[in-house]
């Protein structure tokens, strides 16, 4: 039974929708996850204080605001990773949602395949031993940090101080949607919350570098609305 | 406040008839009776134009007994030495009483008609109003029946698939029992274009505020080619952004909705081999893009409606609501820019969308002192 099963990751999906849950349910168990279930945010809230490997938060629920339940589980819990539920349109709720402390989020209606990916990322993250790699690759893309070499397709490429800065803190979170204003953030430092372009101007700077054909990312995507992430996978 | 009314009439009929006999007073010695007559026939027209029946006819009671007054000899007497003078008198009253009475009829009669006309106005105002309620009720059902057509499409396919599924699961072969899950799946992902579509309509007309930025042009249309990978694959599609191309200061996921209808419709209007293009530059003030393809293009009576909501190109065994240009053009007009469809001279659809650039955004501090890495 993979309900005994200890090593398996168990997952907390918070969602109202039954059908979600019974899709979930049928797929999540199929790729060896243990699942538990709430409907409402106060029994997810409660729920979640056996904390699970991963919590699948539904934005809309019925009887509280999905971000405020990412607030109060951050609280207590800064650790378990949240993946959120949201619909196209309610882009600021997923900009709320991910300052507020969740991980990554998924747009409704989403492919299975989807999910998993952002599943195994955040699960991948939370396993990861802290201490970073001293090369990252992915594709034919490879940065050396201890001699801060960045090579495409074995031939060096030049990047300033900034686009260097941005592409280490977007390996750091490869796979995960940052936002405008985490980068910013990181990159800049907090008083230049108010500028997001200076994220755009020098995201397009990096792929002019590092894409083939920087209309058509392969590395660094954009989340309309939202951010950036750094596909590896 | 009738009665008012009523003082007031008799008050003007007193003053046309004492102003007529000032005059004749003072040149009765002069004209001969004749042209008093005449006068005091001047009052009774003036008051029976202005006032109501009862103070008219009152009013030739008394023209006729001042002219009798003050112009018949003997002078200021009632007294007739003259029966020739009775015969006028009688004669006279008879003219102001038919005068008075005829001019009523008139009047009444431009009163009805003036009345008849704001009624026919009234009339007309109500049928334009009933018949822009007819276009509205019109367009209310185009739009649900070209929804309801475009929503039970795909979702016909996906129920038939899924029952298929589940009555007929025994007696399919793995092979068949793919293709009707890959139905399903594909025909899920058209109805949730065709849904996506009508919402951004709905609360673009019902006046969502834009959430604008500034933006690389060439992230928004990365963004959309990422969102199409699969409808794309196999195409060939060129793009051509300038990398010194200014920022551009819209919304990007608007933006993005946009480029994903015109990308769309290019793959849907346009064989398999045929080519697809978008490019950008900067003109007088603005941002042009261009996106084209080198499939049929436009049918010449065509290019000026494709904007329209619901309009579709004859093209056999295309489907879709027709309102994706739609709402690419509420969108740009939302941004205060243009859009236009035409034919490429080689052939080919070619849809020209500008933007204005306004004032360049501030740089990054770093852009300059930043220094390359050893």
């Amino acid at each position: 039974m993979t309900e005994a099963n200890p090593t398996l990751h168990e997952i907390l999906i918070i969602e109202d929708d039954a059908e979600i849950r019974r899709f979930l349910r049928t797929a999540l168990g199929a790729e060896q996850y243990r699942l538990r279930e709430a409907t409402t945010a106060a029994e997810g809230l409660i729920q979640a204080t056996i904390p699970p490997d991963v919590i699948v938060l539904d934005l809309g629920l019925p009887d509280h605001d999905g971000v405020e339940v990412i607030r109060k589980v951050r609280q207590k819990d800064t650790r378990t990773p949240i993946i959120v539920l949201s619909v196209r349109g309610s882009e600021p709720d997923k900009i709320s949602a991910l300052d507020a402390g969740a991980d990554d989020f998924v747009t409704k209606p989403f492919a299975v395949g989807e999910l998993f990916a952002r599943l195994r990322v955040v699960l991948r993250r939370s396993l990861a031993t802290p201490g970073d790699a001293a090369v990252f690759r992915t594709g034919d893309i490879e940065v050396d940090f201890a001699r801060r070499r960045v090579t495409v397709e074995g031939k060096e490429v030049h990047l300033t101080r900034t686009q260097y800065k941005l592409l280490s803190v977007m390996i750091r979170d490869a796979d995960r949607v940052l936002t405008h204003s985490q980068l910013l953030k990181e990159v800049w430092g907090e008083n230049q919350e108010d500028q997001p372009h200076y994220v755009r101007v020098y995201m397009a700077q990096l792929r002019q570098k590092l894409e083939k054909d920087p209309a058509r990312p392969r590395y660094l995507r954009t989340e309309p609305g939202v951010g950036y992430r750094l596909v590896t996978e | 406040m009738k009665n008012s009314k009523v003082w007031l009439e008799c008050l003007f009929s007193v003053f046309v008839v004492g102003i007529c006999s000032v005059i004749s007073v003072l040149l009765r010695n002069r004209l001969a009776l004749e042209n008093f007559a005449i006068i005091y026939m001047f009052g009774v027209l003036a008051v029976s134009v202005r006032c109501s029946r009862g103070p008219a006819m009152a009013n030739a009671f008394l023209a006729v007994g001042s002219f009798h007054y003050f112009c018949v000899p003997p002078f200021d007497t009632f007294i007739i030495e003259d029966s020739n003078y009775a015969v006028t008198l009688v004669g006279m009253l008879t003219i102001a009483l038919v005068t008075t009475t005829l001019t009523m009829k008139i009047r009444k009669q431009a009163e009805d008609a003036l009345k008849r006309e704001e009624q026919t106005k009234e009339l007309y105002r109500l049928r334009e109003l009933a018949e822009m309620e007819v276009q509205n009720e019109r367009t209310r059902n185009l739009l649900l029946s070209a929804v309801s057509h475009d929503l039970k499409t795909p979702l016909a396919s996906i129920y038939g698939a899924a029952t298929s599924l589940l009555e007929e699961e025994d007696r399919l072969d793995p092979a068949e029992r793919r293709e009707l899950v890959q139905s399903i799946s594909g025909e899920s992902e058209r109805l949730n274009r065709v849904l996506t579509n009508l919402l951004e309509m709905t609360r673009l007309e019902s006046g969502r505020q834009l959430v604008r930025d500034w933006y690389p042009l060439e992230e928004i249309l990365g963004a959309a080619l990422t969102r199409l990978e699969r409808a794309l694959r196999g195409r060939s599609l060129s793009t051509e952004i300038p990398p010194d191309l200014p920022l551009v200061w819209v919304d990007d996921v608007l933006l993005e909705q946009v480029f994903i209808n015109l990308l769309e419709n290019a793959v849907k209007y346009t064989p398999a081999d045929a080519a697809i293009r978008v490019s950008a530059h900067v003109g007088a003030g603005l941002v042009e893009v261009i996106v084209q393809d080198s499939g049929p293009g436009f049918a010449k009576e065509d290019e000026a409606l494709v904007f329209d909501k619901f309009f579709r190109g004859k093209v056999e065994g295309v489907r879709g609501v027709g309102l994706g240009l739609a709402i690419c053009k509420a969108i740009i007009e939302r941004h205060d820019g243009t859009v236009a469809a035409s034919n490429v001279a080689s052939g080919g659809a070619m849809i020209r969308f500008t933007l204005p650039v306004g004032a360049a955004p501030p740089q990054p501090q770093t852009i300059t002192e930043d220094s390359r890495h050893d």
